[in-house]
């Protein structure tokens, strides 16, 4: 009896660690660590600088990449426009990030999206390719379906099967690098839309609705961290931009191991510019897959 | 002449023209480094700079055309082993075949049939029917992409095929490009001739793929010759040799030839001359009637051409395809095009392709196929590459408002009014706001259509989920045109934030 009562004692417990906290056991080992915030925001002119001063709040990249793990960052790099449209991830923040990553220990990192535009034209025509070759990272293709497994989505309701980039399943580390803009369809895109880049079949996304099937990504995997390139801020036209579109002079960096926490304060700066919320937020929080009520969370706000 | 340089000549073109191949279906492959390549090797060719010169379109196609037509003249149909894809391929082919089991070649004799097929396809192409031409220019034999039960292919198997068995019958029997240098070739300054020392072995003949060499009485038929040189390899004494025309004996054959057939033939008009004569051994009587059924012939197809012209604009598809974005209209893409296929290889969204449908004249023109992808709005490789002015060149800021179609919407198949998805996929990669999400009639965020500022690139089509057939579609403009007005472009300064942080 005694050593049937210590295994249930186990599994109770493993069950308790695995499912206790919404952040999954790591996030719970987390926060006994030390008082880190939730979410921090930056503010200035240098977007290397600002993720610097974020990181350094959060306790430091090494906090999410341990040596010798694998690393994804995964920039929006979907439009084959330059970087002053701001429709993709800024090529100086991604640099930064990739250098960091090799500089806490990360053995390998690296950087592809399933564009919206001709793939090989949006890599070199977003700069990001280019950027993270220089920073040391390997540039991965993601335009053929050869390159993506179809996984079974745990627990969702519309994107049941899904199929997910090879290296997203495989890296131990993901940072999520979103660029905060306008879009026709979803409202708004940032980190948890940004997570289309890592599916093949985006068609069924739309087919299923944005806002439904969107946090839905976060049911497979979450990304470690998430870093919203809020530098400025497409508010019309979006996501590819057109000439007559206008922008926010934001200059704000976000950071946060929540996907959902960063697309509520994203939707808080688009809502202070006049632009709708989008639904997929508040559905993702309902249906626990991260906190979209701020107020709750601990949230340290810096100017660099 | 000595051995040396004639060695050092066949090799030389065996070498760089095998290079050039290389390197141009290299390109073929891998389109996103190299396109420019294939562009350049394009523009290079004989055959397709016809389409640019025959409209004036280009002075670089006009100096071209003139240097190849000089350099003919000087040293003969350089141009056909050398820079030729499909002439380089077939001498592969050869070198395979004399490798595997050498065949022994005759001379033939000269043909008016010959010249029958180009002739024909060469004037269709000028009376604007380029479809036949399209099939037998030998770049675009080489690099056309499959239509119509592959007909490109197997003209292609069909030229290499001929080289394994019957040499270059392919440049002198059907190659539209190979009877205008035929017709330059008549009289060149530098030709290969026969030396008085010859031995009379009959190797050269034995080798000659052109079936145009006797070293007996026939001598050197220059006009036939593409120069693949396979001759002076033969040659054991270094008789034959390129000698400088004597002006009188240029093209006329041997003095024995033409006391043998009774007549001697220099007197004859260039162009009737042109289709060469008949074999000396026929009859006088047949050789006339052959004449004149070859006047018969070149007659009635210029009376059809303009009525193939005209039926090719009338017969236009249902729905008017997309056309590729400078092609103007389907008259000035049926009469420019010589479906080498450049455009359809260099695309980068695999967006276009050769037509299966749509008629005689549309058949294997390149268009637009939004359900394979869109028009990339920062793109115009297809108009760049197109080597005959059936594309014009049209810069990128042209093409943000050349308009190549119109977007159509059914709203009541949208997935949107229909089941109250939230989508707008259509909008997402719209580049000018044709479409946007806006509120509609169903209550909710709805495709809105402002279609005076769509340019037709497709991309709302590619991108709406809707399948097989999607509820927002485009339609190819009959006259591609340019938008009335510029498309805005805001010149604002960035909006200031109200607080430091909204949240």
């Amino acid at each position: 009896m005694k050593r049937r009562d210590f295994l249930k004692g186990c599994a109770g417990g493993a069950l308790a660690l695995g499912l206790g906290s919404p952040f999954g056991n790591i996030g719970a080992a987390l926060a006994q660590e030390a008082p880190f915030p939730d979410l921090v925001a930056a503010r200035g002119e240098n977007l290397p600088r600002m993720f610097d001063a974020a990181l350094t709040a959060l306790g430091g990249l090494s906090r999410f990449i341990q040596k010798g793990q694998t690393v994804l960052v995964k920039p929006n790099m979907g439009w084959a426009v330059t970087p002053d449209k701001a429709a993709n991830t800024n090529p100086e923040l991604l640099s930064h990030i990739v250098k960091n990553a090799l500089n806490v220990g990360a053995s390998r990192v690296y950087v592809f999206d399933n564009t919206c535009d001709n793939w090989a034209s949006s890599y070199r025509d977003s700069g990001l390719e280019a950027a993270a070759k220089d920073a040391g990272a390997t540039v991965a293709p993601a335009h053929d379906s050869g390159s993506f497994q179809e996984v079974v989505n745990p627990g969702a309701l519309y994107l049941k099967e899904v199929e997910l980039h090879e290296l997203y399943l495989e890296a131990d580390v993901i940072i999520n690098v979103p660029v905060l803009k306008h879009h026709g369809g979803a409202k708004m895109t940032a980190a948890m839309k940004n997570l289309m880049g890592v599916v093949w079949s985006r068609g069924s996304l739309h087919w299923s609705g944005l806002d439904e099937s969107v946090p839905e990504l976060l049911l497979y995997k979450k990304p470690t961290l998430n870093v919203v390139d809020a530098m400025r801020v497409m508010l019309t036209g979006g996501p590819r931009g057109r000439g007559d579109s206008q922008y926010l002079a934001c200059r704000t960096l976000i950071a946060s191991a929540d996907a959902v926490a960063c697309d509520s304060a994203c939707a808080a700066i688009m809502a202070s510019a006049g632009i709708a919320q989008p639904g997929y937020v508040f559905n993702a929080s309902q249906r626990g897959l991260g906190v979209s009520d701020l107020a709750t969370l601990n949230v340290q706000r810096l100017t660099v | 002449m000595a051995r040396r340089p004639a060695r050092f000549l066949r090799w030389g073109r065996a070498i760089a023209g095998s290079a050039l191949l290389a390197a141009l279906v290299l390109s073929f492959y891998f389109p996103d480094s190299s396109w420019r390549f294939a562009q350049y090797f394009a523009k290079a060719q004989f055959g397709q700079i016809l389409g640019a010169v025959v409209s004036l379109g280009s002075a670089a196609s006009l100096a071209l055309f003139l240097f190849y037509a000089l350099l003919t003249k000087v040293w003969g149909r350089v141009f056909c082993s050398f820079l030729c894809p499909l002439g380089v391929a077939m001498e592969l082919v050869g070198l395979l075949r004399q490798k595997a089991r050498p065949l022994k070649f005759r001379r033939s004799p000269r043909s008016f049939w010959r010249a029958l097929i180009p002739a024909l396809a060469l004037f269709l192409f000028l009376m604007g029917v380029t479809l036949p031409f399209g099939l037998l220019e030998p770049f675009s034999v080489f690099s056309s992409k499959s239509f119509w039960l592959d007909v490109p292919g197997l003209v292609l198997a069909l030229a290499l095929a001929l080289a394994y068995f019957k040499g270059r019958a392919f440049c002198n029997c059907l190659c539209p490009v190979g009877l205008i240098f035929k017709i330059l070739a008549r009289k060149t300054r530098y030709r290969l001739e026969v030396g008085p020392q010859c031995p009379r072995c009959g190797r050269c003949e034995a080798a000659c793929p052109c079936h145009c060499l006797d070293p007996g009485e026939g001598g050197v038929e220059y006009e036939r010759c593409v120069l693949c040189l396979r001759c002076l390899k033969a040659c054991p004494n270094g008789s034959l040799a390129f000698r400088r025309s004597a002006p009188a004996q240029s093209h006329s054959p041997s003095p024995a030839l033409a006391r043998a057939s009774g007549s001697a033939p220099t007197s004859t008009p260039a162009l009737a001359s042109a289709f060469a004569s008949a074999p000396a051994s026929f009859p006088l009587a047949r050789r006339s009637f052959l004449r004149q059924a070859a006047l018969v012939a070149v007659a009635g197809a210029a009376i059809a051409a303009p009525e193939l012209t005209r039926a090719q604009t009338i017969l236009v598809p249902d729905e008017t395809p997309i056309l590729p974005p400078g092609a103007l209209s389907l008259a000035h893409l049926n009469a420019h095009c010589s479906l080498c296929h450049g455009c359809v290889r260099v695309c980068p969204n695999g967006a276009l392709r050769p037509a299966t449908r749509g008629g005689i004249s549309l058949i294997g023109k390149p268009v637009l196929d939004p359900y394979r992808g869109f028009c990339q709005y920062d793109c115009v490789r297809c108009a760049e590459i197109c080597p005959t002015n059936a594309l014009l060149g049209i810069s990128v800021e042209m093409k943000h408002y050349w308009r190549i179609g119109l977007v159509h919407l059914r709203r009541k198949e949208c997935i949107v009014v229909k089941n109250g998805t939230r989508c707008g996929a259509c909008a997402e990669l719209c580049p000018t706001g044709a479409a946007r999400m806006e509120m509609g009639p169903s209550g909710r965020e709805e495709p809105t259509l402002y279609r005076p500022l769509c340019i037709g690139c497709g991309a709302c089509q590619k991108a709406c989920p809707v399948r097989p057939v999607s509820p927002i579609w485009v339609v190819g403009r009959k006259y591609q045109d340019a938008m009335a007005s510029r498309p805005i472009q805001n010149h604002g300064a960035d909006i200031a934030m109200t607080e430091d942080f909204p949240f």
